[in-house]
């Protein structure tokens, strides 16, 4: 982890070679922390290549990594335009884990002995690593000790993205370790959780782009299939591995009832989690409702993912004449075995078009190769969405707190125990699975780049941008990739 | 929709450039510049004219650069990237009419070049005119190719900011009902264990008065504190007495308690007979302790 004692008037390039100095002198003392993952961690060079926008903004999360003598202050010179940054301009909102006193000192950290006194810093990422590493090596005992002082030193998802995402991974840990020790059953959501959960998404679409944009960027890659036909309108079946609470279809029920695309019919078919009965159960509700009012003629069926994995699409019922769209997110991918037969079983079923929306870092994280490689591209994914959630959320923690408790949260504890579960090791990344396959993907409309456009101005938040990547319309955070859709056909 | 460009434009000096629905662009001696997101620079006949002026004082587009056009034309606001690309245009805009133009061509390099030979003013000029005419309609066709385009990304635009705006609302409304469903529901549940508080209540109560023995029928030495189950038994058998209307909370409520074995409260072996619904009959004789 790379610790410097810069000046505070240090620029950003000058920073970096600090960083190689100081990383230099760490690495001396890190005999078990191997090298790429040093080098995964550098963040600033991470930073460097994605080609900030504007080398003035001051990158929040480079705030984490260097220090200065004092340690308060402002690091950098500040944007003062930017919103959503407060952290950075009053230091007396610093939070006493960011005081890192005798951080100048070379041997900061001791690494070598595991009762170090908590020097503050970066520690906690070795540590997490070491926890990653320990699950790797089976080392379970050693891991809960190593986790137990981790709890001391992160005791609540406060401070800066990364401290909080930290936190969420350390959890996430957590129950990766319990749960391998006793049988965990799933339990069902009890109708205050689910409240929650729905009022957090409310939430996190009222101030951050990022729902919306995966929701109706796919929505756009629908209708954009449905669209270009002749004069007739066949009904459309979409096929949902990742329904969540249905917001996605409201829109896209809009779209149909007015244009009276797909002759006014949608059907539906979601593939869902059993713990999650109650919510389907409301998801059936208000979508069959909303679709009454819309004056549509709707129909919605859920098959189990459990069903699912064994059956594939055979699990799923499909009508001669029917347009199918199959909507897929890293969810599923989670869950099957082997991607290949996926997308085989995917090309049976003749799909109109496939699209993929990964919100989840997927195409970055999977196929990093190993628990602890997945599990650092997580943790700097998730660090990101946390800094733009900051710059995105009105003044207070409040809603920060109800958007990660109940939106990030769980998706942070699903990556762990995927990244840990190694029983995908090995695959072909999805694209690969995808162009093996011989899918083609399908430029994404302008109407859905405008509309990706439109929908930043309207949240009004800087630092997101809107980016064409291969085939993929991306949103973007500072240059990092937060959600990327792409539409595909066989 | 292009069809419509005349073929040949006035050079009088008429303003603007003219649209197929007869609409003219005005035009001034200072820079137009569109209103899109990313301002392009609208080459006007006027502009142009000043262009090919400054050009040829400078002895023709090949001799000339964009640097030394733009100190000649001395017009505020425009870039060497302007002009840059214009310069493109104009020489192969001249390329294109030299090919097509037989006589004139000569002529018309003649006019730009300063080796001029001839000295036939007259067709030096209709040449020039014709030259410059025939260049003006490509880059008035080309400059209305540019604007249609931008209108209708502009339009495009608009019309997707409104869909935008109606998706966004339509998403926002199903939270919305969903969220209050699911409120609803927690509440529901509330009064179902209010309900199931309210029971439990009264049960007690009634555990209170039983186990002081004012029933003169009881067998107090045998009497043992009735259970719960027991006494919501009575509870029940009292609720549909009085013949409430069953509310949710009855049903759970006696569901799950009557899955305790009846221990015959009422000494007497009274046979009470309750919970026909849930199909469960007690048995007559009662066993206490």
């Amino acid at each position: 982890m790379k610790v410097q004692a810069s000046s505070p008037q240090d620029n950003q390039p000058s920073n970096t070679t600090n960083n190689t100095n100081s990383t230099d002198n760490t690495t001396n003392q890190l005999p078990s922390m191997d090298e790429h993952v040093m080098r995964s961690m550098d963040w600033d060079s991470i930073m460097k290549e994605l080609e900030l926008d504007d080398d003035s903004t001051p990158n929040p999360l480079k705030t984490e990594f260097t220090t200065t003598e004092s340690a308060i202050g402002p690091l950098y010179a500040v944007d003062s335009n930017l919103p959503g940054f407060p952290d950075q301009i009053q230091p007396s909102d610093f939070d006493s884990s960011d005081v890192y006193p005798g951080q100048n000192q070379t041997s900061g950290y001791a690494f070598n002995s595991l009762d170090s006194v908590d020097n503050g810093g970066f520690d906690f990422i070795e540590d997490l690593i070491r926890v990653v590493d320990c699950v790797e090596s089976d080392e379970l005992q050693l891991a809960q000790v190593i986790l137990s002082r981790l709890n001391q030193r992160l005791r609540s998802p406060t401070g800066r993205p990364l401290q909080r995402a930290a936190f969420y991974f350390k959890e996430a840990l957590g129950s990766l370790l319990t749960g391998s020790n006793r049988n965990q059953t799933r339990l069902l959501s009890s109708w205050t959780e689910i409240v929650q959960k729905i009022r957090a998404v409310k939430e996190f679409s009222g101030i951050s782009p990022i729902p919306l944009f995966s929701h109706f960027t796919a929505n756009q890659a629908i209708l954009d299939s449905l669209s270009s036909q002749q004069s007739s309108s066949p009904f459309v079946h979409v096929v949902d591995f990742d329904i969540g609470f249905g917001g996605q279809y409201a829109s896209l029920m809009r779209e149909i009832a007015e244009k009276s695309i797909s002759s006014g019919f949608l059907r539906v078919t979601a593939v869902v989690a059993e713990e999650c009965a109650v919510e389907t159960r409301l998801v059936k509700e208000n979508l069959t409702q909303f679709a009454a009012e819309m004056k549509i003629r709707f129909q919605i069926e859920f098959v189990l993912a459990k069903t699912f994995e064994m059956l594939s699409f055979k699990a799923i019922r499909f009508v001669d004449g029917e347009r199918t769209v199959v909507l897929i997110s890293p969810a599923i991918f989670r869950r099957l075995s082997g991607i290949g037969d996926f997308v085989n079983n995917l090309r049976r079923v003749s799909p109109k078009v496939v699209i993929f929306v990964d919100g989840e870092g997927w195409t970055e994280i999977a196929g990093a190769g190993s628990f602890r490689r997945e599990f650092v591209a997580a943790l700097e994914f998730y660090t990101m969405v946390l800094e733009s959630l900051d710059a995105a959320a009105p003044p207070g923690d409040l809603v920060k707190k109800i958007v990660e408790a109940f939106v990030l949260r769980p998706k942070i504890a699903a990556a762990v125990e995927t990244a840990a579960d190694r029983r995908n090791a090995g695959e072909m990344t999805w694209r690969e699975a995808f162009c093996g396959a011989g899918m083609r993907s399908i430029q994404l409309s302008q109407f859905a780049v405008f509309q990706a456009e439109c929908l930043l101005e309207k949240a009004q938040v800087r630092g997101f941008h809107v980016a064409k990547r291969q085939e993929e319309l991306v949103l973007c955070w500072h240059g990092r990739a937060l959600v990327a859709t792409s539409a595909w056909r066989f | 929709m292009y069809s419509a460009i005349r073929s040949s434009l006035p050079l009088d000096g008429s303003m603007g450039i003219e649209y197929s629905d007869g609409t003219n662009l005005p035009v001034d001696a200072c820079l137009v510049l569109t209103t899109d997101p990313k301002p392009r620079l609208r080459w006007t006949s006027e502009l142009h004219e000043r262009f090919v002026d400054a050009v040829t004082q400078l002895g023709g587009p090949d001799k000339a650069t964009p640097k030394t056009i733009m100190r000649t034309m001395g017009v505020k606001g425009l870039t060497l990237y302007h002009l840059k690309s214009h310069l493109q245009k104009f020489r192969q805009g001249r390329q294109s009419c030299k090919e097509s133009t037989e006589n004139s061509k000569d002529v018309s390099c003649v006019a730009e070049s300063q080796d001029t030979g001839s000295s036939s003013t007259s067709s030096l000029r209709l040449a020039a005119q014709e030259q410059n005419e025939s260049y003006q309609v490509t880059e008035a066709l080309r400059a209305q190719m540019e604007v249609q385009r931008r209108l209708h990304e502009q339009l495009e635009y608009a019309q997707v900011q409104r869909r935008l705006q109606l998706r966004i609302e339509a998403q926002g409304k199903y939270l919305q009902s969903i969220l209050e469903k699911a409120c609803k529901a927690i509440e529901d549940q509330a009064v179902a264990f209010a309900g199931l508080d309210a029971a439990r209540e009264e049960l007690s109560e009634l555990a209170i008065k039983v186990s002081s023995g004012c029933q003169g029928t009881f067998d107090t030495t045998k009497m043992t504190v009735p259970s719960l189950s027991e006494l919501a038994v009575a509870i029940e058998h009292k609720n549909n007495c009085s013949a409430e209307s069953s509310s949710t909370v009855g049903s759970p409520v006696s569901a799950s308690l009557m899955k305790k074995r009846y221990r015959g409260v009422l000494g007497n072996g009274e046979r009470l007979v309750m919970g026909h619904e849930a199909g469960w009959v007690m048995p007559s004789s009662s066993s206490l302790g």
